[in-house]
């Protein structure tokens, strides 16, 4: 896999992510949905389990999406795939957000985007419920992981706890699990 | 106006604090834009918060709007650069060591024992959007067709989503 990933032109790297960074509406998870059908499935630039990972630490270490893509780019390219992912994606953000700050500090008015909005959403949510079923086919296999994955479910959606809490606990849990494993070898 | 090696040094702290969590991040902003600078009002803090949700791309390029009413548009490319660059620095370094670190028999099975919580927070995340914003018909059908064209065909996810966007405003 690192050989014909190493071969990813930087070029190609920061166009697919800044496509990424101009479509992501919706927030975090909508964005990681989006890298997941890009640059999982579609291009196979990183496999489900190195991507998964990445999302874990991203989602402890400050904006996600962002942090995804960092990842995504550095595995592909090193630091400097890394850079040039990051920046792809931040710029159509940056660029449109700056363009209607200034509409809005000049005219006070915030555009009308609500009603495209309206459209997105639900697509949006379409598109993170197929990731989460692919990623929960692969991933839960046996009663211990669907019961890990209900678990953070229902702690993430019913008891709104904090994703790096909820990570946290899924790690002690799994690092039990591996302890108790070796030892019983 | 404000100097921008002020900006810089304040969006550096925002972005060093903001490693940890995401979640303190529009607290903190009105803590520091609205109460102890006063840049901006209250009001206009709300409606930045609504622009950066409308816009795609990550919640945090509310740094982008705070950052341009500080300093213009230099203002606002420098608060960019620095409340993102302590978290893409760490990032890095965790890509760097994250080859090594998954050799490590102990740490690399930890990692794989926490993938169906991955799984679970992702169908988490669907579920709250939904309860969130879906309201009518319109919506549950749009929500079918979306999943039933990014389950069973190969669409470009952007393709789709622009999509979604113009019939969002033709039909509302």
């Amino acid at each position: 896999m690192s050989n014909s990933t190493a071969k990813v032109r930087l070029s190609e790297i920061f166009l697919t992510f800044a496509i990424i960074g101009l479509t992501g509406f919706g927030g975090g998870m909508a964005i990681i949905a989006l890298v997941e059908r890009v640059c999982v499935r579609k291009k196979g630039w990183i496999s489900p389990e190195e991507f998964m990972h990445g999302f874990a630490f991203s989602q402890i270490l400050g904006p996600f999406s962002l942090n995804v893509c960092t990842f995504t780019g550095h595995h592909l390219r090193g630091i400097r795939g890394g850079i040039v992912a990051a920046f792809g994606f931040i710029l159509p953000s940056f660029v449109i957000v700056s363009l209607l700050s200034w509409v809005y500090f000049t005219y006070h008015k915030l555009p009308q985007l609500q009603a495209a909005l309206k459209g997105t959403n639900p697509v949006v949510i379409g598109l993170i419920l197929v990731v989460a079923i692919d990623m929960g086919r692969k991933q839960i296999k046996g009663a211990d992981s669907a019961l890990m994955a209900l678990a953070a479910f229902g702690a993430s959606s019913f008891f709104k706890l904090n994703a790096a809490w909820i990570l946290l606990g899924a790690a002690l849990w799994s690092l039990g699990a591996a302890y108790y494993r070796r030892r019983c070898r | 106006m404000t100097s921008l090696a002020m900006i810089a040094s304040i969006y550096l702290r925002i972005g060093l604090m903001f490693v940890g969590g995401g979640y303190v991040l529009i607290p903190l902003l009105n803590h520091i834009m609205v109460e102890q600078y006063q840049w901006l009002t209250l009001r206009q803090f709300l409606d930045g918060l609504a622009l950066s949700q409308l816009t795609p791309g990550p919640l945090a390029m509310l740094a982008t709007f705070t950052g341009f009413r500080a300093g213009g548009f230099p203002g606002a490319l420098i608060a960019t650069v620095f409340i993102f660059l302590p978290c893409i620095v760490l990032m890095l370094l965790v890509g760097r060591n994250y080859e090594r670190l998954k050799k490590i028999d102990l740490i690399g099975s930890t990692l794989d024992g926490v993938l169906p919580a991955v799984a679970g927070m992702v169908a988490a995340a669907a579920w709250n959007l939904g309860a969130s914003s879906l309201s009518g018909v319109k919506e549950f059908l749009l929500l079918a067709a979306g999943f039933a064209v990014f389950r069973w065909t190969k669409t470009s996810p952007m393709i789709v989503i622009l999509a979604a966007g113009v019939i969002g405003l033709l039909l509302n």
